[in-house]
């Protein structure tokens, strides 16, 4: 076991790569009732087609990942998962993303009881025809609250419009026809690639001893035998850098039209430290640009074109790089255009050094609160761990920024070409 | 191993006692919890007065101008630049119904001083900044700024309409209208649409004085502070014309409608959402609390309950479904998303289950998975600035004080009788269904 300090944070961070390849983080919270522990795959929605070194190259049915997810709470003895965590007084849940799936369970009292359950039944499938069927029926009604909502139409609706190829265009639930192809057949070959150890991340944050937590992880996979597996191999097709779509528009009822656009990077390929630092340099340009105290965003609002829902969001992978701006709006195509001539105007002068200082120190603020929620902790560490780079390493990164790079990135980014627009308007 | 609530305390509670400490000052109450646990300073305002139809709208558009400057600043811009200076103080606010009252909630939260380099402590200009958010506006000839007004009108007017957007939403709001259509409680926390465009700035400023000197005014803070600095900073920083402070009545439950009321709405949806409103007897105040939390949670309120164990894993008609219990207006609410032409079958399926609970046909499971998940819930609010303050102040809005050990006690002695009684006094008033287009 390894420690690491982070003096600035006053957080201390434990760490062991088991032998079976599973790595296991604790994060120890002083004077917390909670314990909150994270157990994620490598494996999200894009990994429909792949390869174990030695072994066959598989293509599997949109939303499988998602639909594993439901299924690895059916287990072999009959007793539901849930149940056995309400017993034990620990609220428990999972969910399933474009890069992971993730178990996970709070609980104040009886962690190592819970914390057993969630290792062994995340490590022990029990797929059936039946369950299996049984659970379309659910999904199925999954998917039509989506199809129903809105926001989640137009955030989609942007996202295919900028990919053509890459399967992060793919509904994460897939769609009620994909997931009448899947079969418990299907289910395992995608449980026994992704759900190895080697795969895989246990995080645990809150009132516990670091020690006894990993040492009880020991023995817990210890028994289990893990044969080492061969590299995966994820196979993406070639994304032209161009976008799919320039306009992409969805007839659903709303109160008045729904608006998303977006850039979409040529420039990916990046990982770790590099990948993290463009990512919180775009984020903080994107601050700088259009954030509620800008004039830019004032200007708009004076304007009636934007209301509080106005936002944005950046998202970066090696694999794709985009940004998503926009909200509820009168008139879509007006917005557009505003934006466009606004941002333009902030691509001539650039940022100042005051409002520079200020919303880095807004950024490092938002960073630290994030800290006192668990939750947040392990997801962020997570993700970031997965994608190579470190969660608490991010404050010597913001703390390196300069004007110059937020200016250089407001100048590379806002590249008119590559922009996206998704608009839900009503029939 | 089990664990006593006490020694489970760290030494920042003890038995019977909330943690926070309390004093007034111009009429606000004030409560403060001294902790060195969190990274931050929460910050929370509550201003609540009684729900009224004549007062509601406003009363939810004084916020959203408040937002908009100050005397120190007056432009939105500088108002917000403000808060990033602060390390990006959050500051948001809310409106919503909570009893019989339309409460304001204005939050406010600060990173802690020992994590940053600041030249003015961050919780006195974090107070200084709410109080004058609150009692200094920025006005233009003794009303408030025409510009804001009007642009705020129109943000609010568009957030009503927005309801529509998020079926979920839309349809548990178009049950509680429904069944509580001869009450206040129909009235959306928001106003009304026909009142709003009337409102100018001299009218929403009348308002505005009424609700500064008549809400009830609570003033919480979790952080490495103590009551005296607080106190201190409230009486600089919140100059309100206040001769007492106001407390709250709380709501009396109705009976349910003599026959059940059945509204179908349709709508251009793929999936129609089944909402249900029901009455109880009891509230917060009442002795049976406890046991009509447990009734609920056995009934719809976790993953293990009769609603998602029979109509989503038995019968695979929802993704979601459950159930929620209202203690400060003394309802009860189910809702699902069901394929349109499953409404009846769900609809049996959940009387059933409600059937089930209320005839006391519980397991000895469902009882102690129950206890055990709102026992940790309660215990998880602890390490929450916000749900600690919310607890506390549940229990001050109802006029009942029951500590969060307390409250563990009680639901540990609940039997299955209790959980019984407590069920029995659900009635059904209203059933709500939206459902899609037939074809033309």
């Amino acid at each position: 076991m390894e420690s690491i300090h982070y003096d600035r944070l006053q957080e201390t961070l434990y760490h062991e790569k088991l032998d079976n390849g599973l790595e296991v983080y604790v994060l120890p919270k002083e004077g917390f009732q909670k314990t909150y522990a994270t157990f994620a795959t490598r494996y999200g929605s894009v990994d429909n087609h792949f390869q174990v070194e030695g072994q066959e190259e598989v293509k599997v049915p949109d939303g499988i990942a998602h639909f594993l997810e439901h299924k690895m709470f059916e287990e072999p003895d009959g007793v539901d998962v849930f149940s056995k965590f309400s017993a034990k007084g620990a609220s428990a849940n999972a969910f399933t993303s474009f890069e992971q799936t993730v178990y996970l369970f709070s609980a104040t009292e009886q962690i190592e009881d819970n914390l057993d359950t969630l290792l062994n039944y995340v490590q022990n499938p029990y797929f059936t025809k039946e369950n299996v069927d049984k659970e379309k029926g659910i999904i199925g009604q999954e998917i039509q609250m989506y199809n129903d909502n809105p926001d989640w139409r137009v955030y989609y609706g942007l996202i295919e419009a900028m990919y053509q190829k890459h399967p992060v265009r793919i509904d994460i639930a897939g769609t009620i026809e994909s997931i009448s192809g899947i079969t418990k057949d299907t289910l395992y070959t995608c449980y026994n690639t992704f759900y190895h150890p080697s795969n895989m991340m246990l995080f645990v944050v809150g009132g516990v001893n670091p020690e006894q937590v990993i040492e009880q992880v020991r023995r817990n996979q210890a028994a289990k035998n893990y044969e080492p597996q061969g590299q995966i191999h994820r196979y993406f097709d070639e994304e032209p850098a161009a976008v799919g779509e320039k306009w992409n528009e969805i007839k659903l009822p709303v109160s008045q039209p729904k608006f998303l656009m977006g850039f979409k990077e040529t420039d990916t390929g990046l990982t770790g430290e590099a990948l993290q630092r463009k990512n919180l340099t775009t984020k903080l340009m994107l601050d700088l640009l259009l954030g509620n105290s800008t004039a830019l965003y004032q200007q708009l609002y004076d304007e009636d074109l934007i209301s509080d829902d106005f936002g944005y969001d950046y998202t970066s992978t090696s694999e794709y790089a985009y940004s998503m701006i926009g909200g509820d709006t009168r008139d879509p195509k007006l917005l557009v255009q505003r934006l466009q001539e606004e941002i333009g105007k902030v691509v001539e002068t650039g940022f100042s050094q005051e409002a520079f200082d200020r919303s880095l120190r807004k950024r490092i603020g938002n960073y630290l609160r994030l800290l006192n929620s668990p939750e947040s902790i392990a997801h962020e560490f997570t993700r970031n761990r997965f994608k190579d780079s470190d969660f608490f390493a991010i404050l010597p990164i913001y703390e390196s920024l300069t004007l110059d790079d937020v200016n250089q990135r407001l100048r590379d980014h806002m590249n008119w070409e590559q922009l996206a627009v998704s608009v839900v308007v009503s029939p | 191993m089990t664990v006593s609530p006490i020694s489970l305390d760290k030494g920042v509670f003890t038995l019977n006692n909330t943690g926070f400490e309390r004093g007034e000052v111009n009429g606000i109450r004030v409560h403060v919890m001294p902790t060195t646990r969190f990274k931050t300073f929460a910050v929370s305002l509550y201003m609540g007065v009684p729900l009224a139809e004549n007062t509601v709208t406003p009363t939810a558009l004084i916020p959203f101008i408040l937002r908009r400057g100050t005397e120190t600043y007056p432009e939105t811009t500088s108002f917000r630049e403000a808060l990033e200076n602060m390390y990006g103080a959050g500051f948001g606010f809310d409106v919503y119904k909570k009893g019989d009252y339309q409460m304001v909630q204005l939050r406010m939260d600060t990173i802690n001083d020992s994590f940053v380099a600041s030249d003015e402590p961050l919780l006195s200009r974090t107070l200084a900044f709410l109080g004058e958010t609150v009692t200094r506006p920025v006005l233009e000839n003794g009303r408030f700024r025409e510009k804001y007004v009007q642009a705020e009108r129109e943000n609010v007017r568009k957030r009503m309409e927005a309801v529509i957007d998020d079926k979920i939403r839309y349809a548990a709001e178009r049950c509680i209208q429904e069944m509580c259509k001869d009450e206040p409680y129909r009235l959306s926390a928001l106003g009304k649409m026909d009142v709003l465009d009337q409102l100018d700035g001299a009218s929403v400023y009348e308002q505005y004085q009424q609700w500064l000197s008549n809400s009830s005014m609570d003033l919480y803070i979790v952080g490495d502070t103590t009551l005296d600095e607080v106190m201190q900073l409230v009486g600089r920083h919140f100059q309100v014309n206040r001769s007492a402070t106001v407390m709250y009545t709380p709501a009396v439950p109705r009976p349910a409608a003599p026959e059940v009321r059945q509204v179908i709405e349709e709508m251009a949806v793929s999936q129609g959402k089944l909402n249900m409103g029901l009455r109880t007897s009891i509230t917060y105040s009442d002795e049976r609390y406890a046991a009509a939390l447990v009734a609920n949670g056995v009934l719809g309120g976790f993953p293990h309950s009769k609603l998602f164990m029979n109509v989503r894993e038995k019968e695979s008609l929802a993704y979601y479904v459950g159930s929620r219990f209202d203690p400060y207006k003394g309802i009860a609410t189910i809702q699902s998303g069901i394929e349109l032409q499953n409404f009846e079958k769900a609809l049996e399926i959940i009387r059933q289950q409600l059937s089930n609970l209320q005839t006391g046909d519980i397991t000895e499971s469902e009882i102690s998975q129950t206890k055990a998940l709102i026992r940790n819930d309660l215990l998880e609010s602890r390490d929450s600035a916000y749900q600690m303050i919310a607890y506390d102040f549940n229990g001050l809005f109802s006029d009942k004080e029951r500590s969060v050990d307390e409250l563990l006690t009680g639901i540990e002695q609940i039997t299955a009788d209790e959980i019984q009684a407590a069920s029995s006094v659900l009635q059904l008033d209203t059933i709500y269904f939206l459902t899609g287009q037939k074809e033309a």
